[in-house]
């Protein structure tokens, strides 16, 4: 809009000064100058090594030997069972979690919303969770969960449920859904806040017109709140899903894949495959990389076009 | 704004007031719980915690940080993640700044582009860089080096800071630049002598953000940094945790130091922090 204002002053001026002619034009090296630093960062470490990694999956690579293998690495991951277990687990833990995150992020946001006392010390309690590292979170859930002294087995040692104390963490039925759990612990608070500011910057005549039509707060709820809130809503399960394809701290802090692969991820089993086991092939995991990389670019894009909240996606 | 109307706005009937107040306080007390508890174990010895795991301390043993600081290495580890920490939050600050003003100030071919290649690595999942940069690094003689940590720390934090950085800058009136050409001012000068000192909430927001994100960042130090003599806190604690499992209330210490500084900004910060991390969902 302010096009069409400023090359007509830009016409007028252009006789009498015309460096002013159009102030939002640069010469080139201004834009170097201001550019030419991140365009830099970008291009030595993010597009370079990106391009690399996915040049790499064609070879085997052991210390500076290099052998060129062609597809070799993708067809072995076709068959690595290992791999399909961590795809399955990244999907199920992709899926399902950002559910509950959203879910009770949106809770939260609606109790701090109705007015309840002490809203502001709540928020912030309930935010604290966010700001932990992965490392801390991990930590302090391995102990949550410990078989012997764990809360979670003395709570239901206390209400003599003795039949249900488990090793969480050690236990292939339990583990996923055990880190699923610590998941969205740390990031419910994230959710929250995002909900909550939602809602109030909702207009407030919708809401004013459905309390003077004796809306009940379950309608309200239904037909007002979470309706006008999709696009949030939508854009936070986005967000999370993201966050969830490419995990990586909770799980190899707390269990480093295990037991029996039941949590390995991707991120987890590249990181294995690379550092941890002493393979000393830098080329297969490369591969892993590439493809993960063109999943998650492809589930975001499905996911923007499916979920059609003609938004921008963000951060 | 909206708040007289939250405030007016009457409970949910299905719930009881009394229910609903049981239901927050056990939602509370789940999330600052395992907080709490750490913070008890930070001031309490192993063998104390080995007896009673859930005790109030009776006695504060404040030596368990003095122990944790000096003699398990936590200082160490403390001022490392402190450089690079504070050097890359410094540098990507800077860059990522000069570059948001180009992007939002200036008309050219390719904006929008160079825009979109920015931003876009924020999908990117970390693997997709991080073994090469790995092989880039040892290639360089930055591998175990806190200059190279710092280096790949800019690099991830970059697209993030140009996001909301452009933002911020593009809502600028136009007005204020037209005026300072007239007054003769150069394009550098434009940038530090009116761009920063406006857009210093919105880089204040970036700066404290970009700090908590690489305060508690793992992968890339744990696969970059080998060395024990340069780990990050977190890898720090990881490497101590692995040593000493049983040694919890040590452990405790360590990740109590690391939270520390998380807490202070938080409790200094808390409306900048939160518009920053949730900037980019709410629309």
């Amino acid at each position: 809009m302010t096009t069409t204002s400023m090359s007509s002053k830009a016409s007028e001026g252009a006789s009498n000064a015309s460096s002013l002619a159009d102030p939002r034009r640069a010469s080139w090296w201004v834009l170097v100058v201001f550019l030419f630093p991140a365009l830099a960062i970008y291009v030595g470490l993010t597009a370079y090594p990106a391009f690399r990694t996915f040049y790499d999956s064609f070879f085997t690579i052991e210390g500076l030997d290099a052998t060129f293998v062609g597809l070799d690495n993708y067809r072995a991951l076709m068959s690595d069972e290992t791999f399909w277990i961590s795809v399955r687990n990244t999907f199920i833990w992709s899926f399902i979690a950002p559910v509950l995150d959203v879910t009770t992020g949106l809770l939260l946001a609606l109790a701090l919303y109705a007015g309840v006392p002490f809203a502001r010390f709540l928020r912030v309690a309930w935010f604290t969770p966010v700001l932990l590292s992965y490392v801390v979170v991990a930590i302090l859930w391995t102990w949550i969960y410990n078989y012997d002294w764990g809360v979670v087995n003395l709570a239901l040692r206390a209400i003599g449920l003795d039949a249900l104390v488990t090793s969480w963490l050690g236990d292939p039925h339990f583990a996923l859904a055990a880190l699923i759990v610590t998941h969205a612990w740390k990031w419910a608070g994230f959710n929250m806040v995002v909900c909550l500011a939602a809602i109030h910057s909702l207009p407030s005549e919708v809401l004013e017109a459905s309390e003077l039509d004796n809306c009940g707060w379950g309608a309200k709820l239904r037909y007002v709140i979470v309706p006008m809130l999709r696009p949030t809503l939508l854009n936070l399960y986005i967000l999370a899903f993201i966050g969830k394809m490419k995990i990586f701290d909770l799980v190899w802090i707390m269990t480093q894949g295990g037991p029996l692969w039941a949590t390995e991820t991707v991120s987890t089993y590249v990181y294995k495959r690379a550092f941890n086991w002493n393979t000393f092939d830098l080329g297969y995991p490369s591969a892993i990389a590439s493809v993960w990389f063109v999943v998650v670019c492809a589930a975001v894009v499905i996911l923007n076009r499916l979920l059609a909240t003609r938004e921008r996606l963000e951060y | 704004m909206a708040n007289t109307l939250a405030e007016r706005a009457p409970l949910p009937r299905f719930f009881s007031r009394g229910a609903l107040a049981l239901v927050l306080g056990i939602y509370t007390f789940y999330t600052l719980g395992p907080f709490l508890w750490l913070a008890t174990m930070s001031v309490r010895t192993t063998a104390e915690i080995s007896t009673d795991h859930y005790a109030f301390p009776k006695v504060f043993h404040w030596e368990q940080f003095r122990i944790a600081w000096v003699d398990s290495d936590f200082a160490t580890y403390f001022w490392n993640s402190t450089i690079v920490v504070a050097s890359a939050v410094a540098v990507v600050t800077l860059f990522g700044a000069a570059a948001a003003h180009a992007l939002a100030r200036y008309r050219f071919r390719g904006n929008r582009l160079v825009y979109g290649i920015l931003f876009s690595s924020i999908i990117f999942p970390p693997q997709i860089t991080l073994i090469s940069l790995y092989q880039i690094l040892v290639d360089y003689n930055l591998y175990n080096s806190l200059l190279g940590l710092t280096l790949v720390y800019v690099s991830l934090q970059l697209p993030l800071t140009v996001y909301l950085l452009e933002g911020f800058f593009a809502r600028i009136p136009q007005d204020l630049f037209d005026a300072a050409k007239i007054d003769g001012y150069g394009d550098l000068e434009i940038f530090r002598r009116i761009v920063l000192p406006i857009g210093m909430p919105a880089i204040a927001t970036t700066l404290i953000l970009n700090f908590i994100q690489l305060w508690n960042e793992f992968l890339f130090a744990v696969v970059l940094i080998t060395d024990p003599d340069k780990r990050t806190l977190p890898v720090g604690i990881r490497a101590f945790m692995g040593d000493h499992f049983q040694d919890i209330g040590m452990i405790a210490t360590g990740v109590m130091i690391s939270v520390i500084p998380v807490i202070i900004v938080y409790i200094f910060f808390s409306e900048k922090l939160i518009r920053g991390m949730t900037a980019g969902a709410i629309k």
